[in-house]
């Protein structure tokens, strides 16, 4: 153009008037705008932190969309995937099956800031933000779509949140809560900020490394193309936190405090077990722990001090659930296997083992023991000891089992009755955030109080199994078929 | 969540409580299939264009050598066009995010990206036009003209009345088949041949380009309309709300007719005239009946 973007940037940004046909509080309310107890002019200190015009959207992610669809159509006509660590194609499908309809609920709250949000810069911004969000899905659904003819588990890429299976359950609740019933300001905070600024590095850029290391080119590469959108449109949310430190600092620091918290409960979930069990043993470039205290830590975290946050008031709760949240995670869910749509790998064999010992040192006492207990009872053919009968009860936060945010030393019961109702909680955090915003959290019901409700029948793993949508050629068994456990076979450890 | 949280309550009350009844949404189809690798493609073809515009005119220095008529024109009609296109921008995010299936969120997603194209586009050109003519008041005035000239007012009525329409049928209606249509035939088709007969050939030429997402967005409204004028049912529902809600069309109609009014150009009955006849049949395209009689006055 003739023209430099900035010499008409402002003029495009110059969008507020004054509503004199309706009440503006109607045409804006606070419930979606979350702009309650700021100044209306406060809004005008909110400046874009890139500039992007529509001309060069289109032509970068033009270039992008050919650079990922090359790639993927190079490949297709290979034999890559069948080359592939059966572990780590489990982990594909962990993603794809709990991230891509994520990435659609991101298409609406983009749209709730282009309508909602308290600025027209804002607003405009988020236009750019919803289009990379329907970008994200269907790279997804393309990506997936390719690969059913080798498994009908990434199918499950477009349908498991069309399903009650409890981790997808969890994912859910947690974006149904920072996203669609979120305000703009609250899904700034927990959302561009926390979860894409800080947590969706571990995803898209260590599980994009890790992919790329066990020879899954496609995959990792459109994770890497989707974290280049990610990291443009999480910027979003600072603007919105420099406002909020001017006039209700205390707002920002007790949303990001929740919103860090849940998510690290819900990354120890998607992305500890993918990184430290699933990815095979020499493919690994980080532990989750290690990933963690570089990016959550050390990056994030120092951004947010820049603001004048504190770090979160349950900092040592964290540091000790990075040690364990994951770990505890990973054994529940491979013991309650057949409750999954992808194949755990219980990456326990002698050699992994010598390295989660050494990337975290309390490892073999917290849960080594536990997995002998696991490894006998496979050598010894007991199977059955292996496998769950019942459910495991769930917190009523997070929507995790109760005792997986921590180690087997730290079990406790967390609890509160509100309203007449017992509330369950995985940790002391949870019960926390809950109490900070009681009936936001109160009305919903977990898998096991469906189970108790009666809305699961029969009630048993069968009942609770038919009522997840777990079919048979997708559920849940171990990926390498207990192979590992030979490893220990006739030298029992204990 | 629990089924009272305030985003829950929202969608029971303004997308589940609808009298539209359809068994299936998901069996809707862009008539389009506008996909976003499909779409950053086609756009950036347009913006290639835009910008080759641009460029060409630059090296004639058309801007300059514009007449009277053609920038006060430029300066009455096009250049607060920005808040009207913004206005249509969030109208549209809120189709997107109310709807019943992403078949037509993600049209009404698209539709809103064709609006920042619009902003962004009436920014250029306003600045430009600014340094062309800089007294003549480009980049400084809108907002008040907006907000106080008359020929605008009924315009940026129909804008606001339309941002406080939650229910999603209702919102539907008044977005994509009363604002969008007869805004769209107002500042992009009936400008654009208002600009050509004023010798603001370049403007006519964008116009006529921001014009061609403006007929993909109906292509889709009127598909939808179609769609769920399947079920007869739903034709009460649809026709009632746009005959409760196009007398907002029509006094948009009316006050764009005088807005757009030049001398070499059509005058303003002329063109109401012509976007009243032309909105009737894109209307009717979608299966409906234009609203009865012009002006019936304001809801
Ligand atoms: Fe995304
Ligand atoms: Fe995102």
């Amino acid at each position: 153009m003739p023209l430099n973007r900035d010499d008409w940037y402002d003029t495009s940004r110059d969008l507020e008037w004054t509503l004199s046909y309706v009440d503006p509080e109607v045409a804006f309310p606070t419930r979606w705008s979350g702009a309650q107890g700021i100044p209306a002019e406060a809004w005008q200190a909110w400046d874009e932190p890139f500039r992007v015009s529509y001309r060069d959207y289109v032509r970068i992610q033009r270039e992008k969309e050919a650079g990922v669809k090359a790639v993927s159509n190079a490949l297709l006509r290979s034999a890559t995937y069948e080359k592939l660590d059966p572990a780590h194609v489990a982990a594909s499908q962990l993603h794809m099956g709990t991230t891509c309809l994520v990435e659609h609920m991101a298409v609406t709250m983009q749209s709730r800031f282009c309508r909602f949000a308290p600025t027209p810069r804002w607003r405009n911004l988020g236009v750019f933000g919803m289009l990379d969000e329907t970008r994200h899905t269907q790279l997804d659904m393309r990506f997936a779509h390719n690969l059913l003819r080798h498994d009908q588990r990434f199918d499950w890429t477009q349908k498991a949140f069309h399903t009650n299976e409890w981790g997808v359950l969890a994912v859910k609740n947690f974006f149904d809560d920072v996203m669609l019933n979120a305000d703009c300001v609250e899904a700034a905070l927990a959302t561009s900020l926390t979860v894409e600024h800080g947590f969706t590095n571990i995803q898209f850029v260590a599980l994009a490394a890790d992919a790329m290391a066990a020879g899954d080119i496609n995959w990792s590469n459109l994770l890497f193309s989707i974290q280049t959108d990610e990291a443009r449109h999480a910027q979003q949310g600072f603007p919105t936190l420099a406002v909020l430190m001017e006039h209700d600092p205390e707002r920002a620091q007790k949303a990001l405090d929740v919103a860090f918290w849940r998510s690290t409960r819900l990354f120890q979930n998607l992305t500890g077990p993918a990184m430290d069990y699933y990815t095979p043993l020499d493919q690994r470039k980080m532990s989750f722990k290690e990933f963690m205290l570089e990016w959550i830590v050390n990056h994030h975290e120092r951004v947010l001090e820049d603001y004048g946050l504190k770090k979160p008031w349950y900092w040592d709760d964290f540091l000790h659930s990075l040690e364990n949240g994951h770990h505890a995670m990973h054994i529940g869910t491979w013991f309650w296997r057949p409750t999954l749509f992808w194949r755990p790998n219980a990456g326990v064999s002698k050699d992994e083992r010598a390295w989660l010992n050494e990337k975290y040192p309390t490892w073999e006492e917290n849960w080594g023991v536990l997995w002998d207990e696991i490894i006998r009872n496979v050598n010894d053919g007991s199977m059955e000891q292996t496998l769950p009968e019942t459910l495991p009860s769930l917190c009523n936060l997070t929507q995790l089992p109760l005792g997986s945010a921590a180690s087997r030393h730290d079990l406790a019961p967390h609890q509160l009755v509100y309203r007449g109702r017992l509330y369950h909680f995985d940790h002391a955090v949870s019960k926390w955030c809950f109490e900070q915003d009681p009936e936001r959290y109160a009305g919903h019901q977990n898998i096991v109080d469906r189970f108790i409700d009666g809305q699961i029948l029969p009630p048993d793993l069968t009942g609770g199994l038919a009522y997840m949508g777990i079919t048979p050629e997708v559920m849940g068994e171990d990926v390498y078929d207990y192979a590992w456990a030979k490893d220990y076979a006739g030298t029992e450890s204990d | 969540m629990g089924p009272d949280v305030h985003g829950n309550v929202w969608l029971r009350e303004h997308r589940d409580a609808t009298r539209l009844r359809c068994a299936d949404w998901d069996a809707f189809r862009d008539p389009d299939a506008v996909t976003y690798g499909r779409y950053v493609a086609q756009q950036d073809d347009q913006e290639t264009y835009v910008e080759g515009l641009l460029e060409q005119f630059e090296r004639e220095d058309h801007d300059a050598a514009l007449g009277t008529e053609a920038v006060a024109l430029l300066r009455r009609a096009l250049a607060p066009s920005r808040y009207l296109a913004h206005g249509q921008q969030m109208l549209s995010a809120y189709l997107q995010q109310l709807a019943s299936s992403s078949y037509v969120a993600n049209c009404a997603a698209f539709q809103t990206a064709d609006q920042l194209r619009r902003v962004q586009i009436t920014a250029c050109r306003t600045t430009q036009l600014r340094s062309a003519h800089p007294r003549a008041g480009f980049a400084t005035g809108e907002r008040q003209a907006w907000e106080g000239a008359d020929d605008w007012q009924p315009i940026r009525r129909a804008v606001e009345l339309a941002l406080v329409e939650f229910d999603w049928d209702r919102a539907f209606v008044v977005t994509n088949l009363v604002v969008k249509p007869v805004a769209d035939l107002l500042t992009l088709s009936e400008l654009g041949r208002q600009c050509a007969e004023a010798g603001a050939r370049l403007d006519a030429l964008i116009l006529e380009n921001l014009w061609i997402d403006a007929q993909r967005g109906w292509r889709w409204t009127a598909a939808l309309t179609r769609f769920l004028l399947a079920d007869e049912a739903n034709r009460e529902v649809l026709q009632g709300h746009l005959d409760e809600l196009a007398p907002l069309g029509d006094a948009m109609a009316d006050s764009g007719g005088r807005l757009l009014a030049t001398g070499s150009g059509r005058d303003a009955a002329e063109i109401s005239a012509a976007v009243r006849t032309r909105w009737g049949a894109l209307l009717a395209e979608a299966g409906l009946a234009a609203a009865a009689g012009p002006a019936a006055g304001t809801p």
